[in-house]
């Protein structure tokens, strides 16, 4: 069904103009480029709605029908907009069974074209995992430009688990040929939205 | 320049002319040379085989030796024997006096290709030889002594010389001192990587200044037969054909 | 030759046996080849490599200064968080303690993600000996797992097979049709171990840092396993040697640009798992236990003395093993030992005794390919010739422990240091060897030698078996300088 944003609340509150610097351009770039030199697929959008459509897309092209969520407040929205089924707080067994894992990211470093997920904001550690395809959907100004900003920032305390993702599962183990999706997902999809 | 040679055991004992050579190169590039008749082997062997006792001895014998403070360099066609000098002073972890003398003979004594390049400041000694050759990087030279740069800008001045690199030159012959004998098939093995990549290169002859290297990579090339020579820096740098 | 009857004092047997065998040959070409241009285009990428890895080692050696203290504060936090941590003297013990943590949990089987570590205290063994079930759950250690070996690197433990020698496993001991296709085998493990990491109640993991600042541990890898291993688990058990820790979490990042770059040419790997004690709600996802087993296994030993203390500094990278001419020739499995290559061939005798690993410290050209490459600069010639002058005089070693040397190398070390340290005896003994060579020169050097030669003179046996020696001139150059200068 085509999407109507007229139907829906609006989805973010009005962000400070100053959001987009030409910082957060460069630092934006780094990241996509640092995410196709990983093999990630990455998306820029304008809008969580933008998102929706995205994520429908990739859903679609996928034709996929067992998606897990984690307990992101955005995804949640995203995944409402764009109309998708969604099991949150999968059993063992249900996650075992989903062809797509979406979650956000507490933050990001362009240099790396890594994803940062802390476990005390969100739960979604088994669902970036389990999952054979992971998508990611984060706010552009979650992205920093170095690892060592992140590890400055980090708090252990508050987040006991911190997991670093950069591009899907891999192994040279045999004969040092690459074979990508071992144990963790073989396709990483990452969806940015831009600052508004 | 008054340099004192350092000719080394093998040099000495086996290829006498690279020793000749070398004193050719240096009196053509200015420098007094003096031989010390007394001296005869850096202790190499006893160190790298865990005979520290033995490499003190050498090790004392050779300060003694070179000790002269009119000498203003000790010279020596051997990249592994000058890393051996500057090594000395790990031999004396209880004598202070020892490891001083150490230090100061160390800092004077250079390898034939770095002393011109880097002392003298020349890279042209005038010589001609009519080859194709390729550089090995001797292992103690290239990573002891940080030697690289100068063996090739003296090699490319060299008239009628056509200079290749080759590939893996920077990596080990396989030689290693009792490791050659100790471990023979695995140095053979490294070996015939080493003369795989002077193949390839399609050079004529390889050059060095490692004897020791020379006769790990001469030997081989000798025993399959090939026509690759080997010469040693000096003997190319005092050739005048 | 059986992977079982390898151990280091059979290095030169195993070294031989390594060399003639040409699938191997293939493997370790491989490896050599693709090592050299990953770590040159990895290395292309950061501004300051060399800078980067003098600050890694400034790091490792202070914290090694200090390594009381910073234990004491990454145990400190760490159980602030929720961790219990457990210390073993020694290999025995900690699998005791493992052993015990799983029991207690009435699990039969453990996944488990590859750890050196726990290789080098035989973990697997001891878990199977008392009936649980270790599995493996690293691609490459599955792989070896199936067939029986231990691992020949310690980056990529199945690098000694070919893809043809993993397919026929696979299709011996899996049951598929047979296949080199990487993908399909991949999935097909990548299955089968989803079903064991399906009801994996205890997970096994290695660690690769240990930080005293917050009492977080740091375990990276490619393929998702350690997060697997850690995170579906009730109980989480991290195995790590005392060397692991360091000061402070910044420091992760020098060590984050170091390790995968000289490991695998990669910028990052694909995952890090930073984990801190247990966590804080009930009901979050992960372990509710957390078990850091912190072995010494004769870690402190080597921290007593300067040289030797470097070893510890080893962040596991195998840069040195794909570096190493030696390594290159005869693999991982030649040294006997559960660390290969050069820095095998110096933490082994410290770690498992010098009488029992001899012939390792001589393993090597001392080319110094590995010191170049080794992301914390560890000078390892020397450290082998560190050991090799131990092993001349037994020093540093117990009594018990004092292996013996060759008593016929020794005579004829200490003829040659006697005799040339004069100059009398030095031209003397070359006159007679002058003389001696006639009896084995042909045309101005000397061939491949009978087997009488050989057996009074082995080091010309060894040489001439490969290489033509030269002779001793007619005339040395002290000779020619005498009559020249006269």
């Amino acid at each position: 069904m085509p999407f109507d944003a007229s139907r829906h609340e609006p989805l973010n509150p009005p962000e400070p103009s100053s959001a987009l610097s030409g910082d957060s351009i460069v630092v934006l770039d780094a990241f996509m480029e640092s995410l196709e030199l990983v093999g990630a697929k990455c998306d820029i959008v304008e809008s969580e709605y933008e998102a929706a459509d995205r994520l429908v897309a990739i859903v679609k092209d996928l034709s996929a029908t067992k998606i897990a969520i984690s307990d992101s407040e955005l995804v949640r929205r995203i995944v409402k907009v764009a109309g998708i089924e969604a099991i949150e707080d999968a059993s063992r067994e249900e996650l075992f069974s989903s062809e797509i894992g979406i979650t956000s990211a507490q933050s990001a470093i362009a240099e790396t074209g890594t994803l940062v997920l802390e476990s005390g904001a969100e739960r979604h550690r088994l669902v970036s995992l389990v999952p054979p395809v992971h998508i990611c959907v984060l706010p552009a100004r979650s992205i920093r430009g170095s690892m060592a900003e992140i590890l400055e920032l980090a708090d252990t305390d508050a987040h006991r688990t911190i997991t670093f993702i950069t591009g899907a599962s891999r192994t040279s183990d045999i004969e040092l040929t690459l074979a990508i999706g071992v144990h963790g997902p073989g396709k990483l999809y990452v969806i940015v939205i831009k600052d508004q | 320049m008054k340099v004192a040679l350092f000719v080394t055991c093998l040099v000495d004992q086996f290829c006498p002319n690279v020793g000749m050579a070398t004193v050719e190169v240096l009196r053509r590039a200015g420098c007094e040379v003096t031989f010390d008749d007394r001296q005869t082997c850096c202790g190499q062997p006893a160190f790298n085989t865990g005979y520290r006792k033995g490499a003190r001895k050498f090790a004392k014998r050779f300060i003694e030796i070179f000790r002269n403070p009119e000498t203003e360099a000790i010279v020596s066609p051997s990249g592994s024997c000058t890393a051996m000098v500057k090594h000395f002073h790990e031999l004396f972890p209880d004598e202070p006096e020892w490891q001083e003398r150490a230090n100061s003979v160390a800092a004077k004594t250079h390898e034939l290709g770095s002393f011109l390049v880097n002392v003298l400041g020349i890279d042209d000694v005038g010589a001609i030889s009519n080859c194709k050759a390729t550089w090995h990087d001797a292992c103690h030279g290239l990573r002891d002594l940080g030697i690289y740069a100068e063996p090739r800008r003296l090699l490319k001045k060299v008239k009628g010389i056509e200079f290749v690199e080759m590939e893996n030159a920077d990596v080990c012959c396989g030689f290693g001192g009792t490791f050659s004998v100790k471990y023979p098939e695995i140095s053979a093995g490294i070996l015939d990587n080493k003369i795989e990549m002077i193949e390839q290169s399609g050079a004529d002859t390889v050059v060095a200044c490692d004897a020791s290297c020379l006769m790990q990579i001469g030997g081989r090339l000798s025993r399959i037969g090939s026509k690759v020579q080997t010469k040693h820096l000096a003997e190319i740098l005092a050739s005048q054909e | 030759m059986s992977d079982i009857n390898r151990t280091p004092e059979t290095f030169d047997q195993n070294a031989r046996a390594a060399l003639a065998d040409p699938v191997l040959h293939i493997a370790l070409r491989n490896l050599a080849d693709s090592f050299v241009v990953r770590r040159r285009n990895a290395i292309a990428s950061v501004d300051d490599w060399e800078g980067l890895r003098e600050r890694a080692r400034a790091i490792k050696e202070n914290t090694m200064l200090h390594l009381d203290e910073h234990l004491e504060r990454f145990t400190e936090n760490a159980e602030k968080a929720g961790a219990t941590v457990h210390w073993a003297l020694d290999g025995n013990e900690a699998c005791e303690i493992i052993v015990e943590l799983v029991r207690a949990k009435n699990a039969r089987m453990v996944v488990k993600a590859k750890s050196m570590t726990g290789e080098e205290i035989h973990l697997n063994e001891a878990l199977e000996k008392c009936g649980i079930e270790p599995v493996e759950t690293d691609l490459g250690e599955w792989i070896i797992q199936l067939a029986g070996e231990t691992p020949s690197h310690i980056v990529v433990p199945a690098i000694h097979k070919t893809k043809k020698q993993i397919a026929d496993l696979f299709v011996e001991k899996v049951g598929i049709e047979k296949t080199e296709n990487v993908d399909v085998l991949t999935q097909t493990a990548r299955k089968i171990l989803r079903e064991r990491f399906a009801q994996a109640q205890v997970g096994i993991s290695g660690v690769n840092f240990a930080i005293a600042e917050t009492g977080t541990i740091l375990i990276l890898e490619n393929e998702g396993n350690i997060r697997l291993t850690t995170s579906l688990t009730k109980t989480h058990i991290a195995v790590m040697g005392i060397e692991k820790v360091i000061p402070k979490f910044a420091d992760l990042d020098v060590f984050l640009k170091l390790l995968p770059r000289s490991g695998t040419g990669q910028r990052l790997t694909a995952y890090q798992s930073l984990i801190t004690g247990t966590k804080k709600d009930a009901n979050d996802i992960g372990p509710d236990e957390l078990h850091i087993v912190m072995l010494d296994n004769r870690r402190s030993r080597m921290l007593a003395h300067p040289v030797t203390r470097q070893s510890l500094a080893c962040i596991r990278c195998g840069a040195c093993l794909n570096a190493c001419p030696v390594y290159q020739q005869v693999g991982g499995h030649a040294y006997g030992s559960v660390y290969p290559g050069p820095i095998g061939a110096v933490i082994t005798p410290q770690l498992f005794g010098l009488s029992k690993s001899k012939q390792l410290p001589y393993a090597s050209s001392l080319c110094g390919a590995c010191r170049d490459v080794c992301p914390v600069k560890i000078d390892i010639p020397e450290l082998l010739l560190h050991l090799r002058a131990e092993i001349v005089d037994g020093s540093a070693t117990g009594p018990n422990e004092r292996p013996t040397r060759k008593l016929g190398e020794s005579i004829a070390f200490r003829a040659y240091s006697r005799m040339w340290s004069r100059s009398g005896m030095y031209s003397f003994s070359m006159r007679v060897a002058r003389t001696m060579q006639t009896f084995v020169a042909r045309d101005g050097k000397i061939g491949k030698v009978g087997s009488l030669i050989s057996r009074l003179v082995p080091p010309l046996g060894a040489w001439t078996a490969w290489r033509d020696a030269p002779v001793v001139a007619s005339k040395s150059f002290r000779e020619m300088w005498r009559d020249k200068e006269k």
